[in-house]
């Protein structure tokens, strides 16, 4: 079962400011006779894109996807043999296009592999591999 | 000497954050103004304030600690005034617009859950539901993979499938939420989450929540659900006296509608 935690501390810290960044800036009460101070460089609220974007990249990546999926499994079941050659392939694969690989899709399979650390992770390369990328990505 | 506001509250409210550090470096202690039984938590506005880090996070400690002893109505980042006095003449002017909303939301606190799709959950649910997606993945396995085209067109068919479940999983996050809420804000699309709402949750009835948040993600089981709080009500400051925030608010069976 994935547990993510259900509370977290009104105000504090960073990670929680990160997740409710959205509520500071555009909730909350607005007064007319007020000015606001200027938003310039808070680009930070697109960046979280986590729905699939049509694009071709994405459709390529989820063509993969479905290619190395087994279908006779149920989506919790341990990787066959198959899987793990798709993991080879795409690997491979991702070195490649690097870069050219959308926001979209990075943050879906962010969003995919963050699950997977929080529950039933099976200690497969990819975690680890991800893991590394993922602290990377945070820096 | 420009004044930023950080929230308001009712004058009676028992521990308002009186010189907690505000926004600025070095911080502006946090000050209270009072007018017409209300109370504005404000600090003098540094010149160059912008929209950084640590003066987000100022703003909402400065909030936080005040909401966790009683109601407060939160401002949205970086509101500024021209000086104390124009904060006490808007204080005055719409006093009564603000008790109403303090009193909507006493005792309330809201709760943001973000949901999105676990990739490999939600295609296995396109995949089961989707035969013709099936079959092409089928062919494409056998032709080793397939062209370009022929995974251009799969792959196009699983994203408008993923898509259109996307947006059913958002209907379906927000039913399963709603019961155990007084009051629902649908936040903005644009921050790009499948499902981006805001629950107005009493703050006796949070357990109830919390166990619904677990109920909704054993029975939503491809979905990833985010949730934050409890929370100052930002989502729930705007609506006017013509809007209850919810059933429970009030009690009462008034319906003003203009």
């Amino acid at each position: 079962m994935t547990v993510v935690p259900a509370q977290q501390a009104g105000g504090g810290g960073s990670g929680s400011l990160y997740d409710v960044l959205e509520l500071v800036l555009d909730r909350g009460l607005v007064i007319d006779a007020f000015v606001r101070v200027s938003l310039v460089g808070i680009e930070i609220l697109k960046i979280d894109v986590r729905v699939v974007v049509a694009s071709v990249d994405t459709y390529l990546r989820f063509a993969e996807a479905c290619n190395r999926m087994d279908l006779e499994a149920g989506p919790r079941k341990p990787p066959g043999l198959a899987d793990i050659v798709g993991e080879v392939t795409e690997s491979g694969a991702r070195g490649k296009s690097k870069g050219a690989l959308s926001g979209a899709a990075q943050t879906v399979s962010d969003a995919f592999r963050q699950a997977r650390e929080e529950g039933e992770a099976e200690p497969r390369p990819r975690s680890r591999k991800t893991n590394a990328r993922r602290k990377e990505e945070q820096e | 000497m420009s004044t930023y506001v950080y929230g308001i509250t009712a004058h009676e409210h028992p521990a308002l954050p009186k010189g907690m550090d505000g926004v600025g470096d070095p911080p502006r202690p946090v000050r209270v103004l009072e007018e017409a039984d209300l109370a504005a938590l404000v600090s003098d506005a540094p010149e160059d304030l912008r929209a950084k880090r640590r003066e987000l996070l100022a703003h909402q400690n400065v909030i936080a600690e005040a909401g966790a002893a009683g109601c407060v109505l939160p401002m949205r980042f970086g509101s500024v005034a021209p000086d104390d006095a124009t904060v006490a003449d808007v204080l005055a002017e719409r006093a009564d617009h603000y008790r109403e909303r303090l009193q909507a939301l006493e005792n309330k606190v809201e709760y943001n859950v973000k949901a999105s799709h676990i990739e490999e959950a939600v295609l296995h649910r396109v995949m089961a539901d989707n035969p013709e997606i099936r079959a092409l993945t089928e062919a494409n396995r056998q032709a080793d993979g397939g062209t370009y085209e022929q995974r251009l067109q799969l792959g196009e068919m699983v994203v408008a499938a993923v898509q259109a479940k996307e947006a059913e999983d958002a209907i379906a996050v927000e039913r399963a939420l709603e019961p155990v809420a007084s009051a629902v804000s649908v936040g903005p699309g644009s921050t790009g989450w499948l499902a981006n709402v805001s629950f107005l949750v009493d703050r006796g009835s949070a357990e109830d929540f919390v166990a619904a948040v677990q109920r909704a993600r054993e029975d939503l089981a491809h979905l990833e659900l985010q949730v934050n709080g409890p929370l100052p009500p930002y989502s729930f400051v705007e609506p006017g006296p013509a809007e209850p925030a919810g059933t429970t608010a009030g009690g009462g069976l008034e319906h003003e509608e203009k």
